[in-house]
């Protein structure tokens, strides 16, 4: 019979022995952001170490990426990637479908979800047994910032999950963070607004849905195939879905009604999966006609950028989870 | 260490007469007075390698021009230092952003040939460094001690193309000249980075220094770092740091590639090679100055730990590198669990290698495990100098080789139980093969 699940302390750990945290999100997603905001908060209290390092690798926009932070009363002196945290973060819905961002969190550990959905919709779906905390990082950051940024929410919820820190305190080492990094004065006041929101969002419930052999640490298994993500021209990754490497609620859409594509195929040399499909044309050479964003396109963004008319745009777009679509 | 007021005396004398210094084309006292303290007052702040870098060099009167290329991981070093040139201006210190990594190298060449009293640093990694050597080269045999290369270690071949940081970069350009100082944590990237210029523009040494430390494992991971006041930091400096001549270029004639006699390059070569042997007496009294000034550790040969006066480890280990750390937080339970001692030393300087000061700590030793993260022809670059280092002992610990890290890989804690248990069963095994790889907490 299974031992009741005791939800972790975190602040217990902190003073204890480690508090071990790590986040996964995608390139440019802000998980970075988060955790060194979480960082430099924690760090106001003197008696605390902390070590923050993300993982990337020579991966673009889009790709996963990995945080990790360490946080004792303690001097610190491992160096190694966190391999069983007792708190996790999920800054991108769709990151975890390819990758475990619960592996190796203990039973009662703490998991923070940059979702719309509720706590116990998280649970169930990722098997989760321990506190889960959930805030619509995206979506307050495009109310307030203008832009799908979750860092704000994400680090706030991080806060709540941690506990014993002050809202004020959280928001005003958030504000100063940007201060010193010469943030217009405007742009720090939206920010503190997406700050009070996020603290109003944040949701947060206890389950226990891990099911024995759920989120145990994977042993090495060979070193497998060129990791999805990794830029090439060869289009190694066909052979992988790059798509869900898209940041989550967004999807490429390319529209010429007025066929004002000029030929100049800066978007198809730059596409890194090869999927602009076009057709020659006598005057301008060719002509772009659609994109195939079914499996491979991870919006990086590039045609976006390259394009002279602007043809390439991203769209919201609604992500649907089996148990969600069928209830 | 130097009584305070005077000059470091030079003690070699191995150079012909000094080159043309140019007295007073550099005004000194203008540039001193024209620094802009950036810390008025020891303060604590959350720093990454790379800014604890950046931060050191800023910090540095006579270093007033900064040229670079960027590459990751090295690149928010440029960048940090840029930033905060233009956050405090009028300021006369400049970056020169030039077109490559081999453009940086013949700038500090040709800067700190033409300025010897001033510091000239860059900041590069992997194929930048590789880009660079054809002046490295020359810089290591130059004289000109006030240059600074820091290297953010990154896996050097761009063969596939990543940027995960390992020290093949460095351990690759061990012969170039110069004096290659390895670090773990902001604070001994920023301490070591003070300290530098003291070592290199001795006038028994001049000799460019070439700090360096892990790309993403430390360039990227932020912890707390304290900083002291400019002031207190150009006191230190100064007084190591004295007008500096050059040794043995002929006429004043600074630039490269000149001509000499044949004999006179043969003498010249020898003395390149004491001048490189003397940072080891010198060193250690820079770093002695450094902790009596600022209360921590200053340079060293190597971190030790677990090391004790009343009997040799039955285990030691060697290798460079954050990676120490989680071997330092997993000795305490290794020793309660086998009820062996077990020691181990993080490497500071590579190049001079220490090697007396290695055989001495690791004498008696059962088993000396040595970590290598870097690729390799034999059996690991450090494998091969604790080798030479123990071969005059009469009684041998065993030495067991490791390859783990490499490509940047995470040295978790299992792998590092994987190889403590192989050194474990080397005390009364049969002889260990040349070397082994362990990734992911086993043995491949």
């Amino acid at each position: 019979m299974t031992a009741p699940m005791v939800p972790l302390d975190p602040q217990k750990l902190l003073s204890e022995s480690v508090l071990e945290l790590r986040g996964d999100g995608k390139a440019g997603g802000g998980l970075v952001l988060a955790f060194q905001s979480l960082a430099s908060l924690l760090l106001e209290d003197p008696s605390i170490h902390v070590q923050e390092w993300p993982f990337f690798s020579s991966a673009r926009r889009g790709a996963s990426i990995r945080s990790f932070l360490r946080v004792s009363r303690k001097p610190i002196l491992a160096a190694c990637e966190v391999t069983r945290p007792s708190l996790v973060l999920l800054m991108n819905e769709s990151v975890g479908r390819s990758v475990d961002f619960a592996d190796g969190v203990p039973r009662g550990g703490t998991f923070v979800l940059n979702t719309r959905r509720s706590p116990e919709e998280c649970a169930a779906h990722f098997h989760l047994s321990g506190r889960v905390f959930t805030v619509p990082g995206d979506e307050i950051g495009q109310t307030h910032l203008k832009a799908p940024l979750g860092n704000v929410s994400a680090y706030v919820a991080m806060t709540q999950a941690i506990g014993g820190l002050a809202p004020a305190n959280v928001i005003e080492s958030f504000l100063t963070m940007l201060r010193k990094r010469r943030i217009p004065d405007s742009i720090v006041e939206r920010n503190r607004t997406a700050l009070e929101a996020s603290l109003e969002a944040v949701r947060s419930g206890t389950f226990d849905f891990a099911r024995p052999g759920d989120h145990a640490p994977a042993g090495f298994e060979g070193y497998g195939d060129l990791p999805v993500g990794a830029q090439t021209r060869l289009r190694l990754s066909q052979s992988n879905r790059t798509a869900d490497y898209a940041p989550s609620g967004f999807r490429l859409r390319f529209e010429d009604p007025e066929r004002r594509c000029t030929g100049c195929a800066h978007c198809i040399t730059n596409c890194p999966e090869g999927i602009i499909h076009f057709v020659p044309d006598a005057e301008k050479g060719l002509q772009v006609t659609h994109v195939d964003v079914s499996q491979f396109c991870k919006l990086c963004g590039e045609c976006i950028e390259t394009c002279p008319e602007q043809l390439f745009k991203q769209v919201p777009f609604e992500e649907s989870w089996e148990e969600v679509a069928t209830s | 260490m130097i009584p305070e007021g005077t000059a470091p005396l030079p003690l070699l004398r191995v150079s012909t007469p000094s080159g043309e210094r140019y007295d007073g084309v550099v005004d000194l006292e203008k540039v001193r007075a024209a620094h802009h303290a950036l810390h008025t007052q020891r303060e604590s702040l959350i720093a990454d390698g790379n800014y604890a870098a950046a931060l050191a060099t800023l910090q540095m009167w006579r270093c007033v021009l900064y040229p670079g290329f960027p590459i990751t991981p090295s690149t928010k070093w440029i960048e940090t230092v840029a930033a905060k040139i233009a956050e405090h201006q009028p300021n006369i210190k400049r970056v020169k952003l030039l077109e490559a990594e081999h453009a940086v190298a013949d700038y500090l060449a040709g800067a700190a040939a033409a300025c010897r009293d001033l510091v000239f640093a860059t900041a590069t990694s992997s194929v930048g460094l590789d880009h660079m050597t054809e002046t490295t080269r020359s810089l290591g045999a130059s004289g000109l001690g006030n240059v600074l290369l820091i290297d953010v270690y990154r896996a050097t071949a761009n063969y596939p193309l990543c940027i995960e940081g390992d020290p093949s970069d460095t351990l690759a350009h061990r012969d170039d000249g110069f004096i290659q100082i390895a670090c773990r944590g902001k604070q001994q990237i920023y301490d070591t980075l003070l300290q530098a210029p003291c070592l290199g523009m001795h006038p028994d040494i001049l000799t460019p220094v070439m700090p360096g430390y892990y790309g993403i494992k430390d360039s990227h991971r932020n912890a707390r770092l304290t900083v002291e006041p400019d002031h207190e930091i150009h006191a230190f400096q100064d007084r190591w740091i004295r007008p500096c001549p050059l040794p043995g270029l002929i006429n004043g004639d600074t630039a490269f590639g000149n001509c000499t006699t044949s004999r006179w390059f043969q003498g010249f070569k020898i003395g390149q090679k004491k001048r490189m042997e003397r940072a080891l007496e010198v060193l250690p009294q820079i770093g002695a100055d450094f902790e009596r000034t600022f209360g921590r550790p200053g340079l060293a040969y190597f971190d030790a730990v677990g090391f004790g006066d009343d009997a040799p480890p039955d285990v030691a280990v060697v290798t460079m590198g954050p990676d120490f750390g989680t071997f330092e937080a997993l000795r305490p339970a290794f020793e309660a669990r086998t009820g062996l001692r077990a020691a181990g030393l993080a490497l500071r300087l590579l190049s001079p290698f220490p090697r007396e000061a290695v055989r001495r700590k690791l004498a008696g030793a059962r088993v000396v495990l040595v970590l290598n993260q870097a690729h390799h022809q034999g059996r690991g670059h450090l494998t091969l100098d604790v080798a030479d280092a123990l071969f005059p002992l009469d009684q041998r610990p065993r030495l067991l080789s490791a390859f783990a890290g490499l490509g940047g890989a995470d040295v978790s804690e299992a792998t590092w139980e994987a190889m403590l248990d192989d050194a474990r069963a080397a005390l009364d095994g049969p002889p260990p093969p040349a070397y082994r790889f362990y990734h992911e907490g086993r043995r491949l």
